[in-house]
């Protein structure tokens, strides 16, 4: 899982420019699958024969798009500005370095050195739109040969394991939601399953919307990465998560009410195979369980997600066992459906 | 059937967004003799259909209410919540609540908290535990609890919690009990999860495919004193025809149709504009290739606060709408 | 060959806001009868033109350019005045002493009010006040004012369409029944010759409030593609790079982003070179508030891009937009409409 979640994260795909890590999953998953197609907002949806087939039909997703920026123009001495691309916090990204474009131009998100910042300015963090990258270029003409509107730009962060069984990375969510499921392609399954890295989710669940329609399932399990909060400045109950406590259960986000029987199948689940679980302290965030829900006739869905700090920013950090027990708990999850008798 | 009584046995119903089970068997129950087929969806919709040749109408009112979704507990034995639907923190203080399991406790502010900027992060839901482990006992993360406040008869004025929505859930039960023929496709859908945020009228709409839709909800009166005009409609002034709320704009076809109807049946009625509040109307409508959408409306003050008003000849008034619509002949749209 | 001007002239002049653009509607849809080989209203209300190639298995192309105005709706009366809301997004500061029609049938005309300077103190003078505060007075009785102007009763700015310069045009409406009028010239362009696939133009409705129009007729039509037009916004001396993204006159735009399928944009590009069409580059990262939002996730998901006609002053009775660009923007419309490439298709 870890060499596999390594290689996921250092390769770069942000909403919409989701080329290369869509490439390197279809390369992973090919061999282990029936058929698989990428659809026309950009999901790799693929279809995997079980040792039967299922009486309820499951839909398995994870989202392959990381957050970053695009270009928004040149400006007259060759610095570039731009905007970002899914929730970003501007604090984090002072000072950052990142990759522009196809080229993968390295630049650095520059700022006034502090010499020159006065006590007032101090306190105020600068909005996204008068941050800029610096690429070394010699004025605007030089830039433009190797910048252009549009151009992704993508973080420039290499993989690190630091503590207690800790990673540090990029794109960790949802990454890890992929690794998982790419290991489930890989392993013998007891029962059908659809497979959809998705494309588009940190821009609104895009690519989920059309791929939930196409497929119809009956359930829906998200693996996802979410926020984990738990700093000691916040109070126990703001932390939302906490990383190493286990992978989180969906019971309630600000865009979903997860099926109630499914989380609970879930709970019954991870006690009865010593899985180490929790719940949000507080509801915060979203998933492309929002989208799928309401496809259609009705979806019903479930998520598990692994806590990751400093999320969306170049150093998302996450434990290496919440990510294992993810893996478990949502193979636990398929053989309970395989088992189904009635329809759900 | 007599709204009070029927008020008050939905009221006992124990039904937050996501949890609509005690309340959807209550209604099913209420309406076995008066559909020919029911069905319950992914998300708990509950559908019925009473089948027509004519063109498909859809009746909407959703039956899940707001509450409180517990989400940690404190070594003291207090407890944490999220809100299911809205729930401004400013309306909920010192309200007592309900669990499922009979539990009851109150809502209480942090008495380090800035009054004036309260959140719901600043409140706890006090059970009377001694620590921790006595509230374990006692409750589990993921519990839900509603408000647990009276309903009284103000000569013909309600005052209760939940009028938002199961006033409307009722008057739309009483149109269905006085439907004598219709030459319409009927289909009346009790929904799940609009609070949080009109969830399941989507895929119902989605399933049934419908000309034509109607949506019954409760709709903020502004008559009150110092009234910013969040509505338009007051208490008293008759079954409330929606024209525009934050969701939809309904099809003049339809709010003159509705208006007519009102006319010719004598059924006290008043144009509704309000600006604060989304209905199912706004998936309903936009469903497939779009459906002709209207709303009938109980006035009522106080919405979403533990004690909600609004006026019983009002609530008469919508069902005899509703009734009305559904045995009007419409045309085919296909 | 059509006026450009008297054209833009009629269409924007006419009342419509969201949800009530029946009249916009029926006219553009009188509009798109000659150029199409069928034209209607559908059951949602928005104006659809069919122009079909007759090649059996044809693909089609749906392109949406809505026409819903910003308006407003009477909410209550007092004392002889109006209570209003607004109808889409509206800068309250637009508002005070504003002309509008009040569409009672026949039109009423209508002043929002605004308190005279003689009665303000020096601080209140620089504040702007919020719509709550704001009435209309239709210069009507206490007593009749609710019988003849209902709550319910939409409003709009009063038209007054004029040229401005050697190339600009002014008025309300201009989002986006400019653009529609942009589609009507690139299917002007299309009489008579053989297409290889077949061209829906939907004038949709409700884009301002919810896009309803553009999600329920992109289902409806089940197109193969979609292109979303729409006005963007262009650079004044208060709105510089900083928040607006391309210029008057410079041509349309065409959009970088989530919401545009990187081979039809890339296409569009390219044929924009060849016919030597002047082109600006935006880049939209995320909602590009547009039909072309809904449009993307209809169904199973369809290629879409978002292509726009660059203004001043969006959402004011005052949008300003160049009729040089209009052109060019049918020009690069019929380019696509008749060679769209149909490259990278995915579906």
């Amino acid at each position: 899982m870890k060499e596999l979640l390594r290689e996921l994260c250092q390769v770069p795909g942000i909403s919409g420019f989701e080329e290369e890590i869509r490439a390197c999953i279809a390369e992973k998953i090919r061999p282990h699958v029936q058929d698989m197609k990428v659809d026309a907002v950009g999901n790799l949806i693929a279809w995997k024969a079980g040792r039967r087939k299922a009486k309820n039909e499951l839909l398995i997703t994870a989202h392959m798009d990381e957050v970053g920026f695009i270009v928004k123009r040149v400006d007259d001495k060759g610095y570039i500005r731009f905007a970002p691309i899914g929730g970003i916090d501007r604090r984090t990204v002072i000072g950052k370095k990142v990759l522009v474009g196809k080229a993968r131009i390295p630049g650095a998100i520059g700022l006034r050195a502090y010499h020159l910042v006065s006590a007032k300015e101090e306190k105020i963090v600068p909005d996204m739109a008068d941050l800029y990258i610096d690429i070394g270029a010699t004025g605007k003409e030089d830039a433009q040969k190797l910048v252009q509107i549009g151009d992704e730009i993508v973080f420039d962060s290499d993989w690190v394991e630091f503590g207690n069984h800790r990673i540090k990375a990029k794109a960790l969510d949802d990454r890890i939601g992929c690794a998982a499921m790419i290991r489930l392609i890989q392993s013998e399954l007891p029962v059908d399953c659809t497979f959809v890295f998705s494309a588009q989710e940190e821009v609104g669940a895009r690519g989920a919307f059309g791929a939930a329609f196409a497929i119809r399932p009956h359930i829906a399990l998200v693996l996802e990465g979410t926020t984990a909060a738990d700093l000691p400045e916040l109070k126990e109950h703001r932390q939302v998560t906490r990383v190493g406590a286990g992978p989180v259960l969906g019971l309630m986000d600000r865009q979903t009410l997860y099926d109630r029987e499914l989380f609970e199948r879930l709970r019954a689940l991870a006690e009865k195979h010593g899985i180490p679980w929790q719940t949000k302290r507080t509801i915060a965030g979203g998933t492309d369980a929002s989208a799928i829900q309401t496809t259609a006739s009705g979806v019903r869905v479930a998520s598990i997600s692994v806590p990751v700090r400093y999320i969306h920013t170049p150093s998302s950090t996450a434990s290496l066992n919440d990510c294992e027990q993810l893996y478990v708990l949502a193979e636990r999850f398929i053989e309970t459906i395989a088992n189904e008798k009635e329809d759900l | 059937m007599d709204i009070l009584t029927a008020l008050q046995e939905l009221n006992a119903c124990h039904a937050p967004s996501g949890e609509e089970k005690e309340i959807r068997d209550c209604i099913q129950r209420m309406t076995l003799d008066r559909v020919d087929e029911t069905h319950v969806d992914a998300l708990g919709n509950l559908i019925l259909h009473k089948k027509g040749t004519g063109p498909k109408l859809l009746f909407a009112a959703h039956m899940d209410s707001i509450g409180l979704m517990v989400t940690h507990i404190e070594k003291e034995g207090f407890l944490r919540f999220g809100c299911i639907g809205g729930l401004p923190a400013e309306n909920i203080l010192y309200t007592p609540v309900r669990f499922l399991s009979g539990i009851r406790g109150t809502i209480v502010p942090d008495q380090a908290a800035d009054r004036s900027k309260l959140t719901l992060d600043d409140l706890y839901v006090d059970i009377g535990a001694k620590d921790e482990q006595e509230a374990a006992e006692q409750v589990r993360i993921g519990d839900t609890a509603v408000y647990d406040t009276p309903l009284n008869l103000l000569g013909n004025r309600l005052l209760s919690p939940y009028l938002d929505n199961r006033i409307s859930c009722l008057a739309l039960l009483k149109a269905m009990e006085s439907i004598d023929k219709s030459p319409n496709d009927l289909y009346f859908v009790f929904t799940a999860q609009e609070e949080p945020g009109l969830r399941g009228a989507k895929p119902a709409a989605f399933a049934i495919d419908p000309d034509y839709a109607v949506v019954c909800d409760v709709t903020p009166a502004g008559d009150q004193p110092g009234s910013k005009h969040y509505g338009s409609s007051r208490l008293g002034g008759g079954a409330a025809i929606k024209v525009m709320d934050t969701s939809v704009i309904c099809h003049p076809e339809m709010v003159d149709r509705l208006k007519a109807l009102a006319e010719k049946n004598g059924i006290t009625a008043q144009n509704d504009v309000i600006v604060k509040g989304g209905t199912d109307a706004g998936p309903l409508h936009i469903s497939r290739s779009g459906v002709l959408t209207g709303g009938v409306s109980v006035p009522c003050r106080y919405i979403h606060t533990p004690q909600e008003m609004a006026d019983l000849r009002d609530v008469e008034s919508c069902a005899a709408l509703l009734s009305a619509f559904a045995e009007s002949a419409l045309p085919a749209l296909r | 060959m059509t006026n450009t001007r008297s054209l833009l002239e009629t269409l924007s002049s006419l009342a419509g806001p969201s949800g009530f653009e029946a009249e916009v509607v029926r006219t553009a849809v009188e509009l798109l009868k000659p150029l199409t080989d069928e034209a209607y209203v559908d059951v949602f209300g928005n104006a659809v033109g069919i122009l079909r190639c007759g090649k059996p298995d044809a693909k089609r192309i749906l392109f949406s350019a809505h026409l819903d105005e910003i308006g407003f709706i009477v909410t209550g009366a007092e004392e002889g005045f109006l209570r209003f809301a607004p109808i889409g997004s509206i800068d309250p500061r637009m508002l005070p002493g504003r002309e509008l029609t009040i569409m009672t049938d026949p039109p009423t005309f209508g002043i929002i009010t605004c308190l005279p300077p003689h009665v303000l103190s020096a601080e209140e003078m620089d504040r702007s006040f919020p719509m709550e505060d704001l009435r209309i007075d239709p210069g009507l009785s206490k007593e009749d004012v609710s019988k003849t102007i209902p709550v319910g009763t939409p409003a709009v700015y009063r038209a007054g369409f004029f040229s401005m310069g050697k190339d600009a045009v002014c008025g309300k409406a201009m989002d986006d029944r400019a653009c529609f009028v942009a589609a009507l010239l690139a299917l002007e362009k299309l009489k008579g010759k053989a297409q290889e696939q077949d061209i829906v133009v939907l004038g949709s409705t409700r884009e301002e409030i919810d896009h309803g129009g553009a999600t329920v007729g992109t289902f409806s039509l089940d197109p193969d593609l979609c292109v979303a037009i729409d006005v963007t916004h262009a650079e004044t001396p208060d709105g510089g790079p900083k928040h607006t993204d391309c210029v008057l006159g410079a041509g349309p735009a065409v959009a970088f982003g989530p919401n545009h399928t990187p081979w039809v944009r890339d296409r569009l590009f390219s044929l924009a070179r060849q016919k030597e069409i002047p082109t600006q580059r935006i880049v939209m990262e995320g909602k590009s508030y547009t039909d072309g939002w809904e449009m993307q996730i209809s169904r199973e998901g369809i290629p879409t891009c978002v292509v726009s006609l660059p203004t001043r002053y969006m959402h004011t009775p005052m949008e300003t937009i160049s009729v040089q660009d209009i052109e060019s923007l049918a020009d690069l419309l019929a380019a696509f409409m008749e060679a769209p490439g149909w490259e990278g298709d995915c579906r």
